[in-house]
């Protein structure tokens, strides 16, 4: 670290990752929360960890995020041991925790300036960025609202101006949508965006499949602590399936030979049953030909991946 | 911003961080001082108009040359530094740890658990401070703080605190549930209080009671203010030094133990 202090051009001239994660693990009792998950957050990324509740998404963002201790494996966050040395990596991190984490006993502008004060700002300093994420994150008028008169829109808002508030290189959020409305979701995904189009390397959390495919650069889908799959949302589906999906009912699950395509195509999952196949035009012909109940033809999607790989639904 | 390693801006130092988190608990007090302060100036006169000057009509004895107002009133400095700090301690504490989100907010922040512990018991430690400084002027105008050496209250109101603050945090580090505290309460804290020798000398009670009475902090506690406020002249005399020194080793100590204690708990949940 002190040879890249020394000499910048060195580190610039070979970028190292934010976020370098080595076969992480991290067990609470007899059980593995994190069962060795490796993976890199380049500088100016966006990745989405998508994953049904329990899949070990929050604890691995905790522990890269320099809030939890892990059991085993190598972490490096900029070049850093985030739980080793967590004074310096949480410093240049914004956090939005799961629940917003605000301070209920101050109000806003408070929750702001005690956080600008945690991250040593000067007075002055504090004022100046406080402003400016307020005006960011649109909560003029609201500086003097506790977080528990704010709504969750709001919550979210605030804990978002708060993480950015000390200029961080590096933005972790836990499931910043969960339990938002779809406006104030997309009002939030578009904050998120021009975030990552500013160049902020993020790392979101999340168990909506359209959050990871709407912001994500690259999305790693977790499943039992374990990572399945990774790459961009479009490219995960076109590797993992074809492009479009038959839905109807189990019971009415089609002879792969009439629709002309390899029985392992053809897939149940609980009282559903999904036909893949790259041409729509043989679905659609599908549909026609026979009386299905209800019938569904969609482009695959990181949905159609996840339950492919993990035999299991994202669900909500 | 920065390349991935070079840091954009040096992190805060460790009291640069206990700072801002005391800060942040002077700013909750101060939204609600007078409420806070009210009860602190009036407690004492309550203990003084029922018991000091209630009771005191119908003790005779003198304590070193002092009425019974007189003896038991200093005490009043030792409960209310030690109640304060034996509050924030506990149900305090575990409010900002279980049900507001109060320290997973600050530990997403440079700070780590050892600040959190560190600012906790400084702010114990400052309430106590205040605490003794307003009752020390409630006594003094009313006569019964009669030496300069009263200026010194203020500094024992701090390590009576932070001997408190140290022993709550070490019963939150165990504490399961907050009804718990209760016990806390009537098993420790007040008995602590009745042995303190803040009502009547501990000397007259049976057997070895005495000598375990004396070792407690509260009864060093009791004896420092005594010393402070009315001076050595009214203070058991061969080891009234000693009640000082103890009290700050207490501190000390029980703020080491406690402190570690609480530590390890809020770790054990991260």
């Amino acid at each position: 670290m002190i040879a890249d202090t020394l000499n910048p051009s060195l580190s610039r001239a070979a970028p190292d990752p934010v976020v370098d994660a080595d076969n992480v693990v991290r067990r609470y009792g007899a059980f593995t929360a994190v069962d060795g998950v490796t993976l890199r957050v380049e500088r100016g990324e966006c990745v989405a960890l998508l994953g049904p509740n329990g899949a070990g998404k929050t604890t691995l963002s905790r522990m890269i995020g320099a809030v939890a201790p892990r059991d085993g494996g190598g972490l490096r966050v900029f070049g850093l041991d985030p739980w080793a040395d967590q004074t310096r990596v949480k410093s240049r991190i914004g956090w939005v925790m799961q629940q917003d984490a605000l301070d209920e006993d101050l109000d806003a502008a408070e929750n702001l300036l005690v956080w600008a004060d945690l991250h040593g700002l000067t007075v002055e300093r504090a004022r100046a960025r406080s402003a400016e994420v307020v005006k960011l994150l649109g909560l003029d008028g609201r500086e003097g609202s506790r977080p528990a008169a704010l709504s969750g829109g709001y919550r979210r808002r605030l804990a978002i101006a708060r993480a950015l508030l000390a200029e961080p290189e590096f933005l972790i959020l836990d499931e910043p949508t969960t339990g938002l409305d779809s406006q104030v979701r997309h009002a939030l995904w578009d904050v998120l965006r021009r975030l990552r189009d500013g160049g902020l390397t993020i790392l979101v959390t999340t168990h909506y499949m359209e959050e990871a495919a709407r912001i994500a650069d690259r999305v790693v889908i977790l499943h039992q602590g374990k990572l399945v799959a990774e790459g961009a949302p479009g490219e995960l589906v076109r590797r993992h399936l074809r492009r479009y999906v038959l839905e109807v009912r189990a019971d009415e699950a089609p002879d792969p030979a009439r629709i002309g395509c390899p029985a392992s195509d053809v897939r149940r999952h609980g009282d559903r049953a999904l036909v893949f196949h790259d041409d729509e035009s043989v679905l659609r012909a599908a549909v026609s030909q026979c009386a299905f109940g209800t019938a569904i033809v969609r482009p695959s999607s990181l949905e159609d991946v996840f339950l492919d790989l993990t035999g299991s639904s994202l669900g909500g | 911003m920065g390349d991935a390693f070079g840091a954009v801006r040096e992190p805060p130092s460790a009291s640069r961080r206990v700072a801002a988190i005391w800060r942040r608990h002077a700013k909750v007090y101060g939204r609600s001082f007078w409420t806070n302060a009210t009860p602190a100036v009036l407690e004492p006169l309550f203990m003084l108009a029922s018991v000091g000057i209630g009771v005191g009509a119908h003790v005779a004895q003198t304590f070193n040359g002092l009425s019974y107002a007189a003896f038991m009133a200093p005490g009043i400095l030792a409960t209310a530094s030690m109640f304060t700090a034996a509050f924030e301690a506990t149900y305090g504490t575990y409010f900002r740890m279980k049900y507001q989100s109060t320290y997973e907010g600050i530990l997403a922040s440079p700070a780590t658990v050892r600040d959190v512990v560190i600012a906790e018991l400084l702010w114990c430690a400052s309430k106590g401070v205040l605490y003794a400084t307003i009752v020390g002027i409630v006594l003094a105008l009313m006569g019964y703080v009669t030496t300069p050496w009263a200026l010194l209250i203020p500094v024992f109101g701090f390590f009576n605190a932070l001997a408190t603050a140290g022993l709550g945090l070490l019963m939150t580090s165990r504490l399961k549930n907050i009804d718990s505290l209760q016990v806390f309460f009537t098993l420790v804290v007040n008995p602590m209080v009745l042995l303190s020798g803040f009502l009547f000398p501990v000397a007259q009670l049976p057997g070895p009671v005495p000598a375990f009475a004396m070792s407690l902090p509260m009864f060093h506690a009791v004896e420092t203010f005594r010393l402070l406020s009315v001076g050595p002249d009214h203070v058991s005399e061969t080891w009234f030094w000693a009640c000082p020194v103890a009290l700050v080793a207490w501190a000390f100590v029980l703020a080491f133990v406690g402190g570690r204690a609480f530590e390890r708990r809020v770790l054990s949940e991260r």
